[in-house]
């Protein structure tokens, strides 16, 4: 992968919630590369920061949230080759920059279409708001645009369902109004969190199949955030695995799933019920994570690991490249 | 050993001597109120002629999506709702069978404490007022099963066999994580003695690493106590790796009972297939070559579910008949039951091979 297709460059990217019983350091140092076209899955346990890090691309973080320092790159696409570079960490959140990429260039869906939906507004309505704010165009082309979009996503009667409230939807239809909104601007980058966690499983493979059509159709990159490693091994081509913070190990989908080198990674692998002629035994993590106001010293993994060593205890460990696009933040792997 | 067989025998006999409990043309409509004097405007048959059985020590999965009634057929069970039709005879301690549909209300408390349930959400299935202690001995303490003192060993050796230290037991469960919320959860069920575990969803609600634990411990507490679950869950994976055996529903409806292996390696009704094939599997490798199958359409309403096959709409084999006759649940071969019309002439695929 070389430079060129680099579409956002996190580096050290740190956010802490200053909260009255102490600061929760929800992310804390993460580095991540995403690149055109591509899907990159961030993956880990509730709590391990991947939802707040994906805010922050949209640079919506909510207070007592506030990104401290690190930066975010991002590589715009003009209209030339030559790319135009914002660092969104630094942009004001309620800015006219911001206010220009949000929804436009980089769009998000959500877990819950439910509670992400206005329920007072039709489906068409909330659509054709997106495209107004960040197009010029009339309110009817608008609205040829949104049915357009219904259709594209798998909507049945898009010139009907236009005119729909929320509720009268299925958890999956209003997915797809969800993504047909996201993906309204053409953005290059869609930023999709948990986005089948509450759908039945036949539902589930729909979108992942519609996102995965939509994706090449658009050529946009996707960030998939999850906790199902199913879902990961499915849509992948980069997979960030994180732990309290931290992206632990980074690699493709290939070498996290077939040769990770982390022990969580390892781990959380050994965890997950397969689906094979032979029933594997379990071998769950030991303990549990820990309070975000009490997070161990040196590696946080450590009074999890099977392999920890005396040093873990005192020494974080860095970004060890073992690979090319495979990098892990282990002691087993560093070379001091 | 198929349970349709039974329909014929006396109410007191099981069909198979190590059968536990035997679910037989279970029906449960909830009745849809409508204006002032909340006349019926029909039903939602949720549950609508259910029939399975569960073997004594076996672990036998309920699968479905969400809105099939695999929840309501646990409730049923556990009798947390008057059935509207069917019987559930279930086997007791002495070997005698009784009908757990027919057990009026007051005489329940005997099978409560047999039967219990798991429910999904650690969070919400705990009375946050209520130490552990009070949760777990609750239902010792108002069937007055035992001493105070006595009481006190029970809850803190059960306590420590769940992986919890019976030194917390006065707290709260706030202070308490959402894995160790699900161990009070289980301890809280098993308090009784029981012999069948209902888990609704068991572990749908935790993270991964946690999900493994209350597994594994699920399993070593069966082995130990000698006991049977049930096990409701919408995760395939989950399914596979604790069931034995695992009943299929649609729309209120089995549609396929099957050995777990020979399900999951060759499923015989088109909505299994299309389920199985909508699992996420944790292999990145052939991931090309898998093809989920996308379904047509909304799954049927229970309310007013279409005629003949309720499947027939979303299926692609269906033909004419399938728009007319209801297919019953019937006995392919001696350890698989299937509620198709064609379930010998087509061939499917199984996520197993």
């Amino acid at each position: 992968m070389n430079s060129q297709n680099l579409l956002m460059d996190v580096k050290d990217l740190r956010i802490f919630f200053f909260t009255d019983e102490g600061v929760v350091k929800a992310v804390n140092g993460v580095n991540m590369q995403i690149y055109r076209g591509r899907t990159l899955c961030l993956v880990g346990e509730s709590g391990c920061g991947k939802s707040v890090a994906c805010r922050a691309f949209l640079n919506i973080i909510r207070s007592p949230g506030r990104i401290v320092t690190g930066e975010m790159k991002y590589y715009r696409q003009t209209n030339g080759s030559m790319a135009d570079v914002v660092d969104i960490a630094k942009l004001d959140p309620r800015g006219k920059q911001i206010r220009q990429i949000r929804g436009k260039e980089i769009s998000m869906i959500f877990q819950e279409p439910m509670t992400s939906l206005s329920m007072m507004h039709t489906i068409g309505d909330q659509i054709i708001e997106t495209i107004l704010l960040h197009n010029k165009v009339t309110k009817a082309e608008a609205r040829k645009r949104a049915i357009e979009m219904l259709d594209r996503v798998g909507m049945p009667k898009p010139d009907r369902i236009v005119d729909e409230y929320p509720f009268r939807l299925s958890g999956g239809m209003r997915q797809r109004a969800m993504i047909a909104m996201a993906l309204s601007c053409n953005p290059s980058l869609l930023i999709a969190d948990e986005p089948t966690t509450a759908l039945d499983v036949t539902t589930q493979a729909q979108i992942v199949d519609l996102i995965r059509d939509l994706q090449k159709q658009f050529n946009m990159s996707v960030l998939y955030i999850t906790h199902d490693l199913g879902v990961v091994a499915e849509v992948a081509d980069d997979v960030a695995v994180m732990y309290l913070g931290k992206i632990v190990e980074f690699g493709d989908v290939e070498i996290i799933f077939h040769h990770p080198k982390h022990p969580y990674t390892q781990a959380l692998l050994r965890s997950i019920p397969k689906i094979s002629r032979e029933r594997e035994e379990l071998d769950p993590i030991q303990g549990m994570v820990p309070s975000p106001f009490r997070r161990p010293t040196g590696c946080q993994f450590h009074p999890r690991c099977t392999q920890a060593m005396e040093k873990c205890r005192q020494i974080e460990p860095r970004i060890t490249q073992v690979g090319e696009n495979h990098a892990v933040q282990c002691l087993l792997y560093e070379t001091l | 050993m198929t349970t349709t067989d039974t329909q014929i025998s006396s109410p007191n006999k099981m069909a198979a001597p190590d059968n536990l409990l035997e679910v037989n043309g279970l029906k449960k409509h909830f009745p849809i109120v409508k204006g002032v004097f909340s006349a019926a405007q029909g039903n939602v048959k949720a549950v609508d002629d259910v029939s399975f059985h569960i073997r004594k020590g076996e672990t036998v999965g309920l699968v479905g999506e969400s809105g099939c009634g695999k929840t309501t057929v646990g409730r049923c069970i556990v009798r947390a709702y008057p059935v509207t039709d069917g019987t559930m005879r279930y086997r007791m301690r002495d070997d005698s069978v009784i009908d757990l549909a027919a057990v009026p209300e007051k005489e329940l408390s005997p099978f409560r404490r047999d039967i219990r349930m798991i429910f999904q959400d650690p969070y919400s299935s705990l009375n946050p007022r209520m130490t552990i202690f009070e949760a777990v001995s609750e239902v010792l303490r108002v069937n007055n099963l035992c001493s105070p003192s006595e009481m006190q060993d029970r809850v803190s050796s059960l306590l420590r066999r769940v992986g919890l230290r019976p030194e917390y037991m006065q707290r709260y469960p706030h202070a308490f994580s959402g894995g160790e919320r699900q161990r009070i959860v289980v301890a809280r069920a098993l308090i009784t003695n029981p012999r069948l575990v209902v888990c609704d969803e068991a572990v749908s609600a935790l993270d991964v690493s946690i999900r493994a634990q209350i597994l594994n411990l699920l399993e070593e507490l069966q082995a130990d106590f000698d006991l049977t679950y049930l096990f409701i869950s919408h995760d395939l994976s989950v399914i596979r790796h604790i069931c034995d055996r695992v009943v299929v529903m649609y729309v209120g409806k089995v549609v396929e009972v099957a050995d777990a292996l020979d399900l999951y390696s060759r499923p015989r009704h088109p909505y299994t297939e299309a389920l199985l094939s909508a699992v996420p599997l944790a292999d990145p490798r052939g991931r090309e070559q898998r093809k989920h199958i996308h379904l047509q359409g909304e799954i049927a309403d229970p309310a007013n579910p279409p005629q003949g096959c309720y499947f027939h709409p979303r299926c692609k084999f269906a033909q004419q008949i399938c728009r007319e006759q209801t297919p019953e649940l019937r006995v392919l071969d001696k350890k698989r039951q299937v509620a198709c019309h064609f379930a010998e002439a087509i061939q499917l695929n199984g996520v197993i091979s």
